[in-house]
């Protein structure tokens, strides 16, 4: 299991019905989580917009993730249909911008599946901790 | 419709630059009512002009002849409910395009009069080469012509010329920004109007896109300012050759001036640091920036510059912002005090993902892919 180095930081977008939802069942089927997750909850994820996650990165994230319902599952109708066309723009403008993509992931998590929430943080935290920490850290000397 | 016009009034036929068109169907249009106002650029001297609004012919005829050392926008004059007719660059047409999407003002009311573009100079750079390459003094410079590739200057001394390639391999010529524009005519616009393709003689070709278009020509033409004939075959050859070379030029520019295409992943994010570290937070490039309409700007009101990032959030906001809306005027680079290449950064930002969506921003009124509700990627 990763989450061994525990300054690496992974941030998560959660939307308040599905993918927080989601978090909460894996915590109340008592799954294993790496500690390096951060999660700030919103209430859709059409509101995460691409700065916030630049916004991340520069506060100290190592990854980021953006997580909400599963098309068509949006609890406002279309709300993840926008997450997904701005999540486009986020991951050319990060890739352009020289982090390395493998530390964005956009992942469509619903109420139920705590199990899967797990795996994608661990899968995330694996992923970035091979990559290091972010260069856009505050001091970050390379 | 293709067609060779010129102006019936022989002054403003020999003042004009190619026949005095433009300026005849304006005065035209205002005349007959069609249009509120134009807006128009007044010249102080070679390297400065004023954009005005005017309803007045009188000011209309002043304002005659081409000026390649003014590289302007005039898409911020255009008012809300006024019909305006303007002479339009290609990059004008793009801008007035998009701010027309993000409801600026109605698209209808404005008369785009297209003007082919191989490109404009840096007021201050345009002195340096008036002064090194045609040896003449640049404030005694009278007219300045592009005409066949070459720069002519006119003076009390008389008219000198030099080829712009020479000029630009010593580093000089045009802006950064026209150097890689792939829109020379602008088709975007209502009616295009240029020299290109015009043989030994005074006067205008002219290719009509739009109704709008036809209407505003017709109604030069019926009032008696305008005489017309039809292009040649030959004649229309030889601006398709001009357009195509222009275009396959402006791709060598691309590559040749993209210093970042051979930097690895890292050395471009350091790159990029080391460019946005620059950034004294003018705010310039925003206030210039013709897509930019937005009246309490999320880049200036999120960022904080005492917050140490290591790129400011007012640049990485209006990175993003322009991935789908930049239409490489190159005013943005015009303003920066302290010369960060934002053409070429903004271009190699919007590209890929435009190249994706099959949209260029300011060609049509195609909604911005960013503000779409729809899933545009599978």
């Amino acid at each position: 299991m990763g989450g061994n180095m525990t300054d690496i930081k992974i941030l998560a977008f959660c939307c308040n019905w599905c993918s927080y939802a989601g978090a909460d069942g894996a915590g109340l089927e008592r799954r294993q989580m790496p500690a390096t997750l951060r999660i700030i909850r919103v209430m859709c994820s059409g509101r995460i917009d691409p700065i916030f996650a630049l916004m991340g990165f520069l506060e100290g994230a190592d990854g980021v993730m953006v997580t909400g319902c599963h098309i068509g599952d949006c609890h406002y109708i279309d709300g993840n249909y926008k997450t997904k066309n701005r999540y486009e723009f986020l991951k050319e403008l990060v890739d352009e911008l020289g982090l390395e993509p493998e530390r964005l992931r956009l992942e469509w998590i619903s109420a139920t599946e705590g199990s899967i929430f797990a795996q994608v943080v661990k899968e995330m935290t694996e992923q970035v901790e091979k990559l290091g920490k972010s260069p856009l850290r505050r001091g970050f000397e390379r | 419709m293709k067609v060779l016009a010129w102006a019936k009034d022989e002054e403003i036929r020999a003042k004009g630059s190619s026949g005095g068109f433009v300026t005849a169907a304006m005065i035209a249009a205002l005349e007959k009512g069609l249009v509120d106002e134009v807006v128009l650029v007044k010249k102080k001297n070679a390297y400065e002009g004023v954009p005005i609004t005017t309803n007045n012919v009188e000011v209309v005829k002043e304002c005659i002849g081409s000026m390649h050392f003014v590289p302007l926008n005039l898409s911020y004059f255009i008012k809300s409910g006024v019909k305006t007719a303007l002479p339009t660059k290609p990059c004008d047409a793009r801008a007035i395009i998009e701010r027309a999407k993000r409801n600026q003002f109605n698209i209808d009311d404005v008369y785009m009069v297209g003007l082919n573009c191989g490109g404009t100079f840096n007021p201050v750079l345009a002195r340096e080469v008036v002064l090194s390459f045609f040896e003449i003094e640049p404030e005694t410079v009278i007219k300045e012509e592009i005409l066949k590739g070459k720069l002519i200057i006119e003076s009390k001394e008389g008219k000198k010329s030099v080829k712009i390639d020479e000029i630009e391999e010593e580093g000089y010529g045009r802006r950064n920004a026209c150097k890689i524009c792939d829109v020379n005519i602008p088709h975007m616009a209502d009616l295009a109007c240029g020299n290109w393709g015009v043989l030994n003689e005074k006067a205008t070709f002219v290719e009509v896109f739009t109704d709008k278009g036809k209407e505003f020509f017709e109604n030069a033409v019926d009032a008696g300012y305008v005489e017309f004939r039809e292009a040649k075959k030959e004649e229309i050859e030889i601006r398709e050759k001009i357009d195509k070379a222009m275009i396959k030029l402006a791709k060598k520019w691309r590559e040749k001036l993209d210093e970042i295409n051979d930097l690895d992943r890292r050395e471009r994010l350091d790159y990029y640091i080391r460019m946005f570290e620059k950034c004294i937070g003018c705010n310039a490039c925003k206030e210039v920036c013709p897509p930019c309409v937005c009246e309490e700007a999320k880049c200036v009101s999120m960022n904080d510059e005492m917050a140490g990032y290591k790129i400011p959030l007012y640049n990485l906001v209006r990175l993003l912002h322009l991935m789908d809306s930049c239409i490489g005027c190159g005013q943005c680079e015009d303003v920066c005090p302290v010369d960060i290449p934002l053409t070429l950064i903004h271009k190699r930002f919007s590209e890929r993902i435009l190249r994706k969506l099959d949209y260029i921003p300011g060609i049509d009124m195609r909604t911005p892919p960013f503000q779409e509700t729809k899933i545009l990627f599978d």
